[in-house]
């Protein structure tokens, strides 16, 4: 009795070179290929169980290893996307972290700085000379102020008087 | 319809009936596209497919120069598509009337499908291998 050839394994081996086909299409769509990967998984298991079918009843594979080659190679393409947006993502993530330590070093800098010093203010109108010497602490400068405005205070000053 | 290849060939007839539709549903000036770019979306820089859905919008509506504004590979991956839709067709009727054609026909679509795609998407391949070398 002469062997037929059945075709177990046709349909699957039909859908997983469908899907590969289509899934080789969106990988190489840089926007889209990041999730090409989940149909690329998908085509390479169909292949390997229509493989898998095929071996035990002799049917035709030809369909089934190219749907499985693609397969393969497309989510070696969205594999390779993932990790370069990964890579890059990385990156982004890390320069602003970046520049806010260096923003906030450079501030404590200056605070530090601006602490130590004595900052003089000279005003010159019409042969009136102010000049105002203060440390760059608030509390220094608030006191300083109160000094140089001693009893013309109005009531709208921003600094409270002194009970 | 029992042969496979029939059925990969509607099936991608179908696919690409599926984008024309898609682009001429979706207007590039109210710019409602469902699909963004995960891309950039994820990094914040456009890739080489940005825009593509727009461009294919535009030559849909005969506007081709402002679809080689939106994205100047937009026309050569159009075109593929439409010769495809053309080619699915085409070699289906041609396996249906002479059906010893079978296995050559098949290999020369295989290979001239390839090739097509190839020169479509050349310039997306060279930046996706271009990205990948970058970043290794």
């Amino acid at each position: 009795m002469e062997d037929v050839p059945n075709k177990s394994g046709s349909n699957l081996g039909i859908a997983a070179l469908i899907t590969a086909i289509i899934t080789f299409v969106l990988a190489v769509i840089p926007c889209v290929g990041l999730i090409a990967i989940i149909p690329g998984i998908i085509a390479i298991v169909l292949a390997s169980v229509g493989l898998s079918q095929a071996a035990r009843s002799n049917s035709p594979r030809g369909v089934l290893i190219a749907g499985l080659i693609i397969g393969i190679f497309a989510t070696l393409i969205s594999a390779s996307q993932v990790f370069v947006v990964t890579k890059i993502a990385s990156s982004a993530g890390k320069w602003p972290m970046d520049i806010g330590n260096i923003i906030k070093d450079v501030q404590d800098n200056v605070v530090k700085e601006m602490d130590d010093q004595d900052i003089s203010i000279k005003v010159d109108s019409s042969g009136t000379k102010v000049e105002i010497k203060a440390g760059a602490g608030k509390k220094d400068r608030a006191q300083k102020l109160e000094e140089l405005e001693g009893g013309n205070t109005q009531k709208n000053d921003t600094l409270p008087k002194k009970k | 319809m029992n042969e496979p290849y029939l059925l990969l060939n509607l099936f991608f007839a179908g696919v690409v009936v599926l984008v024309i539709v898609y682009s001429g549903i979706f207007s590039p000036d109210r710019n409602d596209y469902p699909v963004a770019c995960i891309h950039q979306k994820i990094t914040g820089e456009p890739c080489f497919s940005c825009g593509l859905s727009h461009s294919f919008s535009l030559i849909v509506r005969g506007r081709i120069h402002e679809a080689y504004q939106w994205n100047i590979f937009g026309m050569r991956v159009f075109l593929f598509f439409i010769l495809q839709l053309a080619l699915r067709i085409g070699f289906s009727l041609y396996y249906i009337r002479f059906t010893d054609s079978g296995r050559p026909l098949i290999i020369m679509d295989s290979i001239g499908s390839g090739i097509m795609f190839l020169i479509a998407f050349w310039p997306f391949i060279m930046s996706i291998f271009k990205g990948f070398f970058e970043q290794v």
